[in-house]
C-alpha cells in the first residue's frame, strides 16, 4: 500500500484539517487540546483522591471532572489516528530518550506546558486554530507570547545541545 | 447536539488531525523553533495556510453569527502563559498537538511529556485556588480580582457588533496580512537558496542532523 508508505505534503494535510475544523467550529467547536487536557488531569486527580478533589476551588469553581467533555476526545482521538498511521506505514516503534539531559528537558518542558496552558487559559492550538483566525485579541497576546517562548527555548536548546 | 454526537465528531476530528499530523510529519513546535534556529520553513508554510483557510472560514460563518467561537476573556496572563509554554514545548520537542501524535507512534519522552503536563497542571490548579488569578472566563465561575489587567473580551463578532462592518472584512485583512508573511518567507527561501547555490558542492550535505528530530 504505496498510499501508506509515503510522507505527506504538510500543506495539503494541514488545508485538511481546517476544513474538518471549520466544520467542528460549526458543529460543537473549533480544535482546542488544553481544555481536553486539563479534564483528564481532573478525572486523574479525581481518580486518586475522590471527593477530596471537590475541596480544592479549581476543581470546583472552573473545572468540575467530567468524562462526557468532548475535548478529551479529541486528544484521544489523535493518538488513536497517530497509532494506525503509524501501524499501517510500519513506523511504529518505541522510541527511549537516551540522554539524561533529555529526559531533564523533557520533564521540565512538560511541566512548564501544563502550567502556560493553564495560566493563559489556551493552549498553542488554540492560539494558532482557534483564537486567532477568529480574530480574537487574546490570540495576538498568546502570539507574542509563544513566539517570544519559543526564540528563549531555543536558545537554551541550542546551549544544551553544544553543552 | 447530545453529549455523546459531541465526543463522537470531537474523535472523529481528533483522528483525522492524529493520522494527517503523523503522515505528514508537521509539527507545531517544528514550525517556530527551526525558523528560528535552522533557517527552514517546511513547517512555518503549512502554519500560515491554514491560518489563512482558518480565517476566512470563521470570520464568514461568524459574519451569519453561526458556529460557537471560543469564549475566553482577554489578558496579560496570556503573554506570561505562552511564554512559558513557549520556553516548555521546544525544550520537550513537541506541543500538545504533537505530544499525542508521537506517543501514538511509541515515544516514551512524549508520553513522560504529557505525563509531566498533567502533573503541571495540577501544581497550578493548586496555586490557582489561593490566588483566583487569572480570573476564569465568562463561561465559567471564578471569582476575579486584579481586573485591572484583564482586558475583556474581543473576536470578529465583536467587532462586527461595534463597527457594523462584516466580520470577514476583518477576516480578509488579516488573511492578507498572514498572506504578505508567506511571500517573505518564500523570498527568504530563495534568497538562502540562491546564496547555497554557488558553493553547492559541500553545502549541499550540511543538512543538521538535528533537523529531522522535530
Amino acid at each position: 500500500m504505496d498510499f501508506f508508505k509515503k510522507t505527506y505534503d504538510p500543506v495539503i494535510s494541514l488545508a485538511i484539517i481546517s476544513v474538518l475544523n471549520i466544520f467542528l467550529f460549526l458543529t460543537v467547536g473549533a480544535w482546542t487540546v488544553g481544555g481536553g487536557e486539563t479534564m483528564m488531569t481532573g478525572l486523574i486527580a479525581e481518580f486518586f483522591l475522590g471527593e477530596e478533589l471537590a475541596r480544592i476551588p479549581f476543581w470546583d469553581l472552573v473545572f468540575q471532572p467530567d468524562a462526557g467533555y468532548w475535548k478529551i476526545y479529541i486528544s484521544l482521538g489523535m493518538l488513536f489516528g497517530a497509532l494506525v498511521g503509524a501501524l499501517l506505514s510500519k513506523e511504529f516503534y518505541w522510541r527511549v530518550p537516551k540522554h539524561l539531559s533529555e529526559w531533564v528537558m523533557i520533564t521540565i518542558g512538560g511541566l512548564l506546558m501544563g502550567i502556560g496552558i493553564r495560566l493563559a487559559f489556551v493552549c498553542n492550538v488554540s492560539t494558532f486554530f482557534g483564537l486567532t483566525p477568529q480574530m480574537n485579541l487574546g490570540g495576538y497576546l498568546s502570539i507574542t507570547g509563544i513566539i517570544a517562548g519559543a526564540w528563549v527555548g531555543s536558545l537554551i536548546y541550542k546551549k544544551v545541545l553544544e553543552g | 447536539m447530545s453529549v455523546v454526537g459531541q465526543c463522537l465528531a470531537a474523535f472523529i476530528f481528533g483522528s483525522a488531525v492524529g493520522f494527517l499530523v503523523q503522515r505528514s510529519r508537521f509539527c507545531n513546535t517544528a514550525a517556530l523553533r527551526d525558523a528560528m534556529l535552522f533557517k527552514t520553513y517546511r513547517n512555518t508554510k503549512a502554519l500560515l495556510v491554514t491560518m489563512m483557510i482558518l480565517t476566512v472560514g470563521f470570520t464568514t460563518f461568524m459574519t451569519f453569527g453561526d458556529g460557537y467561537p471560543l469564549q475566553f476573556d482577554v489578558g496579560i496572563n496570556q503573554i506570561i502563559g505562552l511564554f512559558l509554554f513557549g520556553i516548555g514545548m521546544v525544550l520537550a520537542g513537541a506541543c500538545t498537538v504533537s505530544t499525542w501524535v508521537k506517543a501514538g507512534e511509541g515515544n516514551v519522552g512524549a508520553i513522560w511529556a504529557l505525563l509531566f503536563t498533567f502533573i503541571g497542571m495540577f501544581l497550578f490548579s493548586l496555586v490557582w485556588s489561593f490566588t483566583y488569578w487569572p480570573p476564569a472566563s465568562a463561561t465559567m465561575s471564578g471569582e476575579p480580582n486584579l481586573a485591572g489587567l484583564q482586558f475583556g473580551f474581543a473576536n470578529a463578532a465583536t467587532l462586527q457588533e461595534e463597527t457594523g462592518i462584516p466580520a470577514l472584512f476583518f477576516g480578509l485583512i488579516q488573511t492578507a496580512v498572514l498572506y504578505a508573511i508567506y511571500q517573505a518567507i518564500l523570498r527568504k527561501e530563495r534568497s538562502i537558496a540562491a546564496q547555497r547555490a554557488p558553493a553547492s558542492q559541500p553545502a549541499v550535505t550540511t543538512q543538521s542532523p538535528l533537523e529531522s528530530k522535530s
